[in-house]
């Protein structure tokens, strides 16, 4: 038995009805490396993660894990064996109770107890040592609700930590961290790699493998493709492996000319009328027919805010305007938005996109069930035809328009949002980190759909944290720092540097 | 992409065939421990008397549990329209119309709907515009109701058995109008069949086998037939029955039919995405409220007519047989799900069960905790169900 390995993969198997997902998986991972997984939606990763970590216990597979030299057998209640074992993993939806703080929502479950209650300030301390050996930003007495997604990331992280873990299993970390952020995710990840954690790190931003990872195992149907040193590969072979095709482009060109100004946000203030302080301070820029604008920012710099205060459905406008075809306009709410033309496809799709447990017919038809109805009646018939022919459009997979839409890929659910929208024949269309958690091959597809989307005139706006993507796509990008905008670049003069500058607020 | 296949369209509704079988099966039991007597016509007649005031506040209940919500004020408030209604019966429509009982029962019927549209109004105003949640408001509606119902009274109890008005709970539809409306029902749910089948080609969609639709209406046109034939036998169709019926299919088309039944459930299915896809959440509230103030408005008739009077007592724990009605029916505690028609067989069961036990002389007590263990036993394979899937 190999002193450097901890993990090994032998031959792993698991069948649900009508699917294979994992098919004679093997490979190994070594003592103390940070090894990337890597796979578009589907291939495999998530349930082999799910068997590491105890949601499938020892009978639900066919096959050997050994851990540390010996066979891994998870029963009963797995999870926690697993936890107690030292293989934690930190999940892409996120596992916090939104009602509790930090200090409690890492130490759930495991709370020290003395005499029957709980010693609070062993809780907080613990956390705050934790927090500090990471040098994670927030207080163990922060509101999990009134964090930012970035922030509850990052709360998860320490709740894995907290476990002295051995193998730590991180499922998309990233995908709503800002760069700042992200750049601090890998600091840690060093210094876990220091301290001999082994790490199992998955996600679907490629370029984030070759800043940390040692190894990369790439799966493709519930197959291995291959194992190799990271210093072997590239993102073309990388994503030649995941796709078993090759991809040219990461980003489909454009043919579109954009036309006249259609939107136009003067000097926008807003307060949030919960908390009554200032969110926009001032934001300014204009939309074109038919071109994609870009909005970049860290963090808590108010894009989504802008975005949802635009929709009329969060922040209070003070002052400043916003006109529509050169006419001021108030927006008053989601509905008058969407009378107006306006659409929004949100950031987080589960939580404000869709009805989980509703089919996809009911997701896609919800804001558009006056086109339906006459007088009290909503024409179901024709309500099926017209989202079966967007469901069509944007090739949504799926066996049938009655499946929930909480049993589709995370790919497939953001194109029923955009669907739904989509349906309500919008003139500008609004996306939130459209592609956040979705596969490299489906990435590309709402690409593609954005792109003619904006050839047939729509104006979209997109916010996106992924600056490749930023420049990628986007005709011109606007950037936000700290409620205000600072400035809008045209695509040809805009770098990575110029927009962290403007981002960051350095001048 | 095809359309859902029987099969996945029969997994669906695995939890209405599964309440009716265990409609059936009370039945069965109780037919068998009373050696026969439980399924004669009187009985059965009674039996779907019994559950119409039930049915009422169910009915409304079910979109109010659908978009998460409780109204737990509903059975004092029909006891409140019943006595209100009970005391104008009694002594203000016979001075102004006198010797006219079809006028005031009419105007009686006006008035039950009114009070309960009102204060269900009012009550809905203040769950959905001042967002006090719904538990806490109709709690309170419920004492101020049974303080309601004390004044009205003062104490005492109101005849409301005048002729006309009696009718409207204790009256029964001559065999041959039983049979004319069996006949109409069948002729309906026939036409329905082939209309269905005609629009879906219209808009290019492959119909299904004509075989599953022939059975599906065969097997419901049964039911009614076998109905109108067995109440036939004791005094016809029941008039309470048939206006239970009429509210059921108006309001199951409202909820499957229309946009505000549709933004019923999205709202209970997620709140925010429901706000976000431009739905007015606080309008929908309200008229969810309201309209189940104006149901327990005509539960309140109902109940006036059936009872004969207004008492102090009046819709006294009416709100957790229609609670239970819903949930025994597959509305779900958390909202997003339930039909009403589930609900009604829900009330049936409920309903069975109390004859049942009077039928045995089972003591009162035990027939709480029955009730109790039913409504549980309910949710288990509620929750049972949700988790297999």
């Amino acid at each position: 038995m190999d002193e450097n390995i901890i993990l090994d993969f032998q031959h792993v198997t698991k069948t649900f009805p009508g699917v294979v997902a994992l098919d004679d998986v093997s490979f190994q991972v070594r003592r103390g490396e940070i090894h990337g997984l890597c796979g578009e939606n589907g291939a495999g990763k998530s349930t082999l993660m799910k068997i590491l970590s105890g949601v499938y216990p020892h009978d639900q597979y066919e096959g050997t894990v050994l851990y540390d030299g010996q066979e891994l057998i998870l029963e009963g209640s797995a999870i926690q064996k697993a936890g107690e074992k030292g293989i934690a993993i930190v999940y892409q939806e996120l596992t916090l109770v939104p009602g509790m703080t930090v200090g409690e929502n890492i130490y759930l479950g495991k709370e020290p107890v003395e005499m029957g209650s709980i010693t609070w300030d062993r809780v907080y301390s613990d956390t705050q040592k934790i927090l500090d050996k990471y040098k994670l930003n927030i207080t163990p007495q922060d509101i999990v609700k009134n964090l930012g997604v970035g922030k509850m990331q990052m709360t998860e992280i320490a709740k894995a930590l907290s476990e002295n873990a051995k193998v730590l299993i991180l499922d998309e970390p990233t995908s709503a961290l800002s760069e700042a952020e992200v750049d601090q995710l890998m600091e840690i990840l060093k210094t876990l790699k220091e301290h001999g954690v082994t790490c199992i790190y998955i996600t679907h931003k490629i370029e984030e493998f070759f800043r940390i990872a040692d190894q990369i195992t790439v799966m493709r149907d519930g197959k291995i493709v291959t194992t190799q040193p990271t210093e072997d590969l590239t993102s073309e072979k990388l994503v030649q492996y995941m796709v078993g095709r090759e991809m040219k482009e990461r980003f489909p060109k454009g043919n579109r000319k954009p036309g006249q100004v259609l939107f136009e946000v003067e000097d926008l203030h807003a307060v949030d009328p919960d908390k009554g302080r200032e969110v926009l301070k001032g934001v300014s820029f204009d939309l074109r027919q038919g071109e994609i604008l870009g909005i970049a920012g860290l963090m808590g710099s108010g894009r989504t805010e802008l975005v949802m205060t635009l929709f009329g459905e969060y922040a209070k406008v003070t002052s400043g305007s916003i006109k529509l075809a050169g006419q001021e306009i108030e927006v008053l709410n989601g509905h008058d938005a969407m009378k107006k033309g306006i659409s929004l496809v949100p950031e987080d799709r589960k939580r404000h996109g869709l009805v989980l447990i509703q089919s996809i017919l009911k997701n896609i038809s919800l804001p558009n069930l006056d086109r339906f109805s006459s007088f009290m009646r909503v024409n179901q018939d024709a309500e099926l035809a017209e989202s079966l022919k967007f469901a069509k459009e944007l090739a949504i997979k799926t066996p049938s328009l009655f499946v929930p839409v909480e049993s589709l890929s995370g790919g497939n659910q953001q194109k029923v949002v955009i669907s739904k929208w989509l349906m309500s024949g919008p003139k500008i269309l609004i996306m939130d980190d459209p592609t956040r958690g979705i596969d490299v091959g489906a990435k590309f597809e709402i690409y593609k759909l954005m792109n003619d989307l904006a050839e047939k005139g729509i104006a979209i706006i997109m916010i996106s944290s992924d600056l490749q993507e930023v420049l990628g796509m986007s005709d011109r990008v606007m950037v936000m720092c700290q409620g205000r905008s600072k400035g809008t670049l045209d695509i040809k003069e805009a770098t990575q540097e110029r927009i962290m500058t403007l981002a960051t607020g350095i001048n | 992409m095809s359309l859902s296949t029987l099969g996945e369209r029969f997994r669906k509704n695995i939890q209405t065939y599964i309440i009716i079988i265990f409609l059936i099966a009370t039945w069965g039991v109780f037919a068998i421990v009373t050696k026969g007597g439980y399924l004669s016509s009187q009985n059965i007649s009674n039996l779907f008397r019994q559950m119409t005031v039930t049915g009422f506040l169910a009915s409304g209940m079910v979109l109010v549990m659908v978009t998460g919500g409780i109204d737990l004020s509903v059975g004092k408030m029909a006891g409140f329209v019943s006595v209100v209604v009970a005391l104008f019966q009694r002594d203000v429509w016979i001075q102004l119309f006198p010797g006219q009982p079809a006028v005031s029962a009419v105007l009686s019927i006006v008035l039950g709907l009114l009070v309960g549209s009102l204060y269900g109004a009012f009550q809905a105003w203040i769950i959905a515009y001042l967002r006090v949640p719904a538990f806490i408001a109709t709690l309170g509606g419920m004492f101020i109701m049974n303080g309601g119902i004390l004044l009205v009274t003062g104490g005492q109890t109101i005849a409301a058995n005048q002729p006309v008005f009696s009718a409207i709970a204790q009256g029964y539809l001559p065999s041959l109008a039983g049979w004319i409306l069996a006949a109409v029902v069948v002729a309906v749910l026939i036409f329905l069949m082939f209309n269905d089948r005609k629009t879906k080609a219209k808009y290019g969609f492959t119909p299904k086998p004509i075989i599953q639709d022939i059975l599906k209406t065969a097997f419901f046109s049964f039911l009614i037939i076998l109905y109108v034939y067995i109440v036939n036998q004791y005094n016809g169709v029941q008039v309470p029955v048939l206006i239970l019926a009429v509210t059921v299919i108006v309001m199951s088309y409202i909820s499957t039919n229309t946009r505000f039944g549709r933004y019923a459930y999205a709202i209970g299915g997620n709140r925010e995405a429901a706000r976000l896809s431009g739905i007015n959440i606080k309008k929908e509230t309200f008229m969810i409220f309201t309209v189940m103030g104006l149901l327990c408005g005509l539960g309140g008739i109902v109940l006036a007519s059936y009872v004969g009077y207004g008492t102090i007592a009046a819709g006294q724990g009416y709100e957790l047989d229609a609670i239970a009605s819903c949930v025994l029916g597959g509305t779900s505690t958390l909202g997003g799900s339930g039909t009403i028609f589930g609900a009604m067989i829900g009330a049936l069961i409920m309903a069975s069960l109390n004859t049942g036990l009077q039928m045995l002389n089972v003591a009162p007590a035990w027939q709480y905790v029955l009730r109790g263990a039913v409504l549980v036993l309910a949710v288990i394979i509620d929750v049972y169900f949700k988790k297999s899937n």
